[in-house]
Formats: C-alpha cells, structure tokens, sequence
C-alpha cells in the first residue's frame, strides 16, 4: 500500500466515522477539485410543496338562448407519500330563455311562468322559450388520492353543489392496480350522488294542463295549487366505472372503460310542457311532461393518444369513441378528436372536432295529437329527442416565464335536432318544430 | 354560413347509423378482451417513458377543460360521463 | 458506437437552454442571460468538458485512458495530475462505505450486463460465475501514486459511479471562471448551480419520479434550490427483475452481487455534485437502512421505494 493510502486511512478514525462522513466527503471534494474546504460552497434546497392551481373562466352563449359563464379554480397538492388532494371551487350563473318543450304555432301563444307568477307570451312562428332561467350555483369538489400498496393506489372524494332550487351531494371511490411494468392499469370506481329538487312553483301534476290565465287575478293561487303535487322531490344516481388503460409503446396510449349508471327518483323536468295539437296541428292545450321513475344507462368508451415524430412536427393526436345506451330507448355515439400541434418552444395549438349522435327516448314525442292514447310517460325535450350535434374549435395554449400556462380556446357548438319519424299535420307546414340550436363557446385559462 | 348549413345537416345520416345493438355490444367486448391478453407483450421499459410522460400524452391532458365541457353537455345532450362519472351533479337536465 | 457530437443552443424565456448528449444520458445546461455570445461560448466549454472527460474515463470507450489501463495486463501506466485526485478521491470513499463502494468492482460486469443503452440485464449469473469475478474485486491491490498506476491482472477500472458527478462540478468550476449568470449544469439528473437565479429566486427542479400514479399523470417532486448540488441515484433507469424481487444496477462489491431491499431512487443534495452522488451511492448500498443512513448524517434527501 503506497503512502499516500495509509496517511488518508489514518486521518478517518473509525469511532467518529458515522459523524464525519459528510465532513469527510466535503473534505474528499474540495481535494478532488481543487477547492479550498474552508469557501467551499453551501448548500440549499428545500422541495418546493407549492400548490399547482389551475383556474379557468368560461362564457357559454347560445343564439337567442341560454347563456352561461363559469369560472373554476382548483388546487392540487402532492404530499410526501406520492397523496395526492385535489380541491375544486366552481361557480356558474346562468341567464337566458330555453325551450319549453312546446312547439311553434301560426299564431301567438301564452304560457304560466313555472313560478305561477306572471306569463309570457310567444310570438307567431317562432319556438316558445321560457327565460325565467337565472341561475347561480355553487359547487366544490375533494379528491384524495393514494397509494396503498407498491401497485394499488385508492382514490376517494365527495361533491356538493347548491343552486337556489337544487341541492346535489355525491361520494365517489375509486382502486386502481398497475401491472406490467405500469404499463397496464385496470381500475374500479363508484359513484353515489343523493340530489334534491325544489323548483319554483312545485311540481307540477304529470300530464295535467298548464293553467293559463291571469296570475293576479284573486283564485288564481288555489286554481294554481291544484296542478301541483308537492314542493320538492329527489333523486339518487348510482355508477359503477370499470377502466384498462395500456401502453401500446413509446408513443401510444389506449384506454377502455365501461359504465354503468342507475337513476332513481324524480327525472322528470318540472318546467317542461308537450303542447297537444288537434288534427290540423292547432294547439289545444299544454301538458306538463313526465317520464319514468328510474333510468339504466351504459356506456362503452375507448380513447387513443398516439405522439407522432418529428415528421409530422412531434404532434399528439388524441381519438375516442363513446357508445351509450340506456333502457329509455336512447342510444348514442360520440366521436371525440383532438390534434395537439407545438408552436416553437413554448406554445401549442389544438383543434377539436367531436361528432355527436342520439336516437329519441321512447317517449319521445314532439307533440301530442288530439284524441291519441294518452301513454304514461311523454317529453318534448329535444334534448332527449333525436339529434345530431357537432362541436368544432381550437385551443391555444402557451407556457409563460416562470412556467406557468395561459390558454385559450374557442369552439361552436351546433345541435340539429331531427324527425325521429312523425308525420306532422298541415297545419304546422313553415314551422320550425326542430329548430337548429348554436353556441359558441370561450375560455380563458390559466395554471399557476 | 349557407353551404356550411346544407353540410352540416348532411351530417346526420341517423338512418345509416342504425347498429343491430346486441353483436355491437358482444363485438365491443371481444376487442376489449383481446386486447387484455395480448397485453403482458405491449409496452415500454421505464427509461422508454420519455413522451408518455408528457402532459400532452396524459389521457386527460386538461382535466379542467373536460369539466366544464361535461357539464355542457350533460345539460344539453341525453348522455353523460363515459371516460369518468356521469351522474347527478347539477340541476340543469 | 459514439454518437454524433452536436450541442444545441436555444433560446428559452428569460435565458438559453444548451442541450447535448454524452455519458449516454441527456446534458442540459441553463444559462440566465440575454447574451447569446455568454451562452454559446458557456455551450462549448462544457460539452467540451463534459466530452473530454469522457473520452478520457469512459470504461465503454477502447481509446480512454481508463481502457489503457484496464488493458494495461499489469504493467505500470503513466497518469496525470487529474487521474491522480481521482483515484484518491475513490480512496477516501473506499475508506468511507467500509469498502462497499470499490471502483474496481467494474470487472463484474462481464456478469451483470445492464446494458448501457437499453438498461436491460442481459443475463442473470449464478454464484459460481460472479465468485469467480469477486477476487478480482480488491481495491487495496490497486498500487498508484502522482505519476503512475499499476493494476493486477484481469483487474479493471471503472468511474462510472463518479464520472458524471465530478463531470458536473467541473463545469460549474469552468463557467464560474466564464460568467457570473446564474446557470445549471445537468448531466442526466446529476447537477449543480453556480449562484441562485436573479433576484435571489431559486431554481426549480424536478425530480423524476420512477412511475406515473394510477391517472397517468407524472408525480414529479419539484426541488427548490439556490446553491449546491443534486445528484440522483436509483434504478429507475437500469434494473433487473427475478422471481418478483427487483435488482438495482449498483453492485455491492464485497459480495458481487446488486443490492436488494434499497429505495428505487435516492436523490441528495451536497455542496458539489460528486458529494451528493456518492452519498446517495453509500445509501443505496445500505438497502434497507439507506433511509436511516442519510437521515443519521444529516444530510437532506428524497427517497422513493
């Protein structure tokens, strides 16, 4: 052993080595590099458990219609354990007139506001719309997440949300196992949300008529009264989602789920009337809507995100299909693209297309005709009528000093509700009875 | 904004769209479960995870973004959830 | 097989980001200034560096000096001043880990073949293979002094577990004498700082986290830090798995074999970068205890297992 060895050897004690490692080591360095032990640099470094926040704020605007703007922040936090809590705020106000499920007629018609207080007259040919919807709401959100083996990690969060006539409490769980080097994930999760409707003006008695009139006249209360069954009523939404998500290789992702939801309680929608015509399409009256007490929805889902290379400017484009059917008779597709497209260093642009279809609910009917059997359930909700919708838009995002990310993205929504097969009487010939809704859609927002 | 009308209405072919509902769903599976043992030879190493790890290749790359969209379209179409739940929530279907 | 040695230089927000490959990982280093002559002659002196010191110790390269000798059959080869400090600085870590950490326990790889490109172990030996290859194991064999080494027979060299680290700190030593700009010099995980960013801010840091979680998503930590050195050590990257137990890259030289039971990466922070990477070496050779190891020197780590 050469006598540099032995005189470095004898300077480490062997008591006192536990204690002098780092001191050691610092002196080791500073011999290596040439330092001086004495100014040899500090160090200083702590782990920055910031919170990652994203916040977003949305304008939804229909054409003549509905309007909505909400903002959302939340925050996430990761702590030492690889836990993970995510807290979300959201508020939404919403202004604007909807359909009412009455359709167009050849002269002007009046309807009782859901309140009961006042009433609002439609003016000829056009699709009555009550705007009686001012809305604001309140939501917050909890997800707590974390490991609980070396490949099982357990999630669990809870919901409320309060508008001024709707209360919704939910809970979810969720297990998730990686195997295959992480390189497949199947997952299990349930959902339970308790909600409860108090509308304005009660609920409405299904299938009676809406009472027309003078709202200050002096019985109009107690005339009123008689078409109601209650203040409020509920209902409670039970899901079970199965997901396989796999990693196909170094540029490609998919993933598989399945759903399966119950819905049980008051499904109706109060505000919603079906105008019954005679034979010559004139209306006759409106009657309140109904549908059935409990709804079984399932859906199939699969998603692709492939990154391509440098020859198609290291894009990553984004493919998912949705197939949904439920035991009111409505079936569903939903193609879902996105194109992630970089712009230099710090920027992206994405555009989006997404195709939807749906079939109308059996009780599906656009109007009810005179003396027809009157069935048990009825809705003339275009929104659970047969139609096509499409959304095309693009977002741009760009990542700002600091690291922070600011986006924009702006889309049109446009749904064309379609004949599901009814053959209309004549006296609805130049009338709109599936009119064309669309809405654009702006976001800003911005991740801290 | 014409022809983009005409287009656009083309575009409901709901007739053609007509799946016999038990095969599609039976064909469904089948590809699901192929794929679920053709799984154990797919895959990366953990140093290939270079583009996976990604915030573009996420599955949900803005979880804020599929939010608020769900809770459009959950106030304006008959389905809902799909990639995540769908239920309750809010009072506006 | 070398690749082609190209050093990018572009322009990020507030500064220049330099990117080149070497030591078969990534180099990146940052430089806060709005002067691009600062930076790109910055991007040469360190690829520059960075690439010499490869070319000089890499144990993969037939023409580094490190092969001379590990070729050298015995005989006595001529060193320099560098090489010197290196082999004392191995010393005092041979010394330091109780002779866990040997540098001359490369010869185990003709056993343990992670090979250097897929990380994948080729090969799983069995005991009479890697006996065989542990006498050949014994740093106190090793005879060197200022001006030469000599090492025994079918022995063999391997600075693989201080290269990068000491690489690093060179660099910051090499644009500390070029610039007073903030900057960051990270070769693959192991790096430094010359001096917090402007106005005192700190640099952000992430940690790669071996696995996404259950959603997909990366649970990197982000590390805030203003001086000093980080340098991460695990097996995130070059790993074996046998009958489910999971058999990290770094041998325990007394035994010959990978240590079993660490933490799948243990990341440190030190002053100089080759002290953090030799710390979190010792404590990945502790397996089980590496926790507690780190924790009783005081020294600030994070550790996934």
């Amino acid at each position: 052993m050469n006598n540099l060895n032995k005189k470095v050897k004898d300077t480490i004690t062997k008591p006192h080595k536990k204690i002098s490692l780092k001191a050691s080591l610092s002196l080791a360095a500073s011999a290596l590099l040439g330092t001086s032990a004495v100014t040899a640099p500090v160090s200083h470094a702590k782990p920055a458990d910031e919170w990652q926040f994203d916040s977003a704020f949305l304008v939804y605007s229909e054409v003549d219609r509905v309007s909505a703007t909400e903002a959302i922040i939340a925050g996430t936090k990761t702590f030492a354990n690889d836990e993970v809590l995510n807290l979300k705020l959201t508020v939404d106000v919403l202004t604007g007139a909807s359909a009412n499920g009455a359709i167009a007629q050849p002269m002007a018609q009046t309807f009782t506001r859901p309140s009961g207080n006042g009433q609002y007259v439609t003016p000829a040919g056009e699709t009555p719309l009550d705007d009686t919807f001012k809305d604001t709401r309140v939501q917050v959100n909890g997800q707590w997440a974390q490991p609980l083996s070396d490949n099982l990690t357990g999630s669990v969060g809870g919901h409320l949300s309060k508008e001024y006539d709707y209360l919704s409490l939910g809970a979810n769980g969720n297990l998730a196992y990686d195997f295959n080097r992480n390189n497949s994930t199947i997952s299990m999760g349930l959902s339970y949300f308790q909600d409860t409707f108090t509308p304005e003006g009660g609920i409405p008695k299904p299938l009676s008529s809406m009472l027309i009139g003078d709202s200050s006249s002096p019985d109009w209360d107690t005339e009123f009264a008689k078409t109601r069954i209650g203040d409020s009523d509920d209902k409670s939404t039970a899901d079970i989602l199965v997901g396989f998500t796999q990693v196909i290789n170094r540029r490609m992702i998919t993933a598989f789920n399945y759903s399966y939801s119950m819905v049980d309680g008051y499904l109706t929608d109060p505000f919603k009337v079906i105008s019954v015509l005679n034979f010559d399409g004139i209306a006759q009256d409106h009657i309140y809507e109904n549908r059935p007490d409990s709804r079984v929805k399932q859906s199939t889902f699969m998603q692709t995100k492939y990154h391509f290379d440098e020859s198609l400017l290291n894009s990553v484009a984004d493919v998912s299909y949705r197939y949904m059917w439920d035991d009111w008779g409505i079936t569903s597709h939903t193609i879902d693209t996105r194109f992630t497209l970089p712009v230099g260093a710090a920027s992206y642009i994405e555009p989006h297309i997404r195709y939807y279809q749906q079939s109308a609910a059996d009780f599906f009917q656009p109007y009810v005709i005179g003396e027809q059997a009157k069935t048990a359930f009825v809705s003339a909700d275009y929104r659970i009528g047969e139609m096509t919708a499409v959304t095309v838009g693009a977002k741009y995002g760009v990542v700002l000093n600091g690291g922070n990310e600011l986006s924009f993205r702006i889309e049109y929504y446009r749904q064309m509700p379609t004949d599901a097969g009814f053959v209309d009487p004549n006296g609805l010939n130049g009338l709109d009875i599936y009119p064309v809704v669309e809405a654009v859609i702006a976001q800003v927002s911005y991740s801290f | 904004m014409k022809p983009l009308n005409v287009l656009l209405n083309k575009l409901s072919f709901t007739k053609s769209l007509q799946l016999h509902r038990p095969k599609f769903k039976l064909t469904l599976l089948a590809v699901v479960i192929a794929n679920l043992s053709a799984c154990s030879n797919l895959g990366v190493e953990p140093w290939e995870r270079d583009l996976l790890a990604k915030k573009e290749m996420a599955l949900t790359s803005s979880p804020i973004d599929a939010a608020l969209d769900d809770h459009i379209y959950f106030s304006k179409e008959a389905s809902s959830g799909g990639k995540s739940f769908g239920g309750g929530g809010c009072g506006c279907n | 097989m070398k690749n082609k040695r190209t050093v990018k230089v572009s322009k990020i927000k507030d500064g220049y980001s330099v990117n080149f490959n070497a030591m078969a990982s990534p180099c990146e280093v940052l430089i806060q200034t709005q002067d691009k002559r600062v930076a790109e002659r910055v991007a040469h002196c360190v690829s520059a560096e960075v690439w010499r010191i490869e070319d000089k110790y890499s144990r993969y390269d037939s023409l580094s000096l490190c092969s001379e000798i590990n070729n050298s059959d015995g005989k006595k080869v001529d060193i320099d001043e560098e090489t010197y400090l290196l082999l004392n600085f191995a010393e005092q870590c041979y010394q330091l880990s109780d002779g866990l950490f040997d540098i001359t326990s490369g010869v185990l790889r003709q056993v343990w073949s992670f090979d250097s490109v897929s990380g994948e172990c080729q090969h799983f030996p069995q005991v009479s293979e890697v006996n065989k290859r542990l006498c050949l194991v014994d740093w106190n064999r090793v005879l060197y002094d200022l001006h030469s080494i000599t090492l025994p027979k079918n022995m063999e060299l391997d600075f693989g577990g201080i290269g990068k680290e000491y690489a690093v700190d060179r660099c910051i030593l090499l644009v500390k004498e070029l610039t007073d700009k903030p900057t960051l010099v990270n070769l693959g995980g192991d790096l430094a700082v010359t001096a917090p960013r402007d106005n005192n801010h700190s640099w952000h840091v992430a940690i790669e986290h071996p696995d996404c979680d259950a959603f997909g998503q990366r649970q990197d930590m982000i590390v805030a830090l203003k001086h000093g050195a980080l340098a991460t050590s695990g097996d995130a990257r070059r790993f074996l798995i046998k009958e489910g137990i999971r058999y990290g890259h770094v041998l325990n030289a007394k035994t010959g074999w990978p240590i079993i039971h660490a933490p799948r990466s243990i990341t440190t922070v030190a002053p100089q970068c080759i002290q953090a990477g030799i710390l979190a070496t010792l404590a990945l050779l502790q397996g089980k205890q590496a926790e507690q190891f780190l924790t009783e020197q005081e020294i600030t780590f994070w550790a996934r297992r």
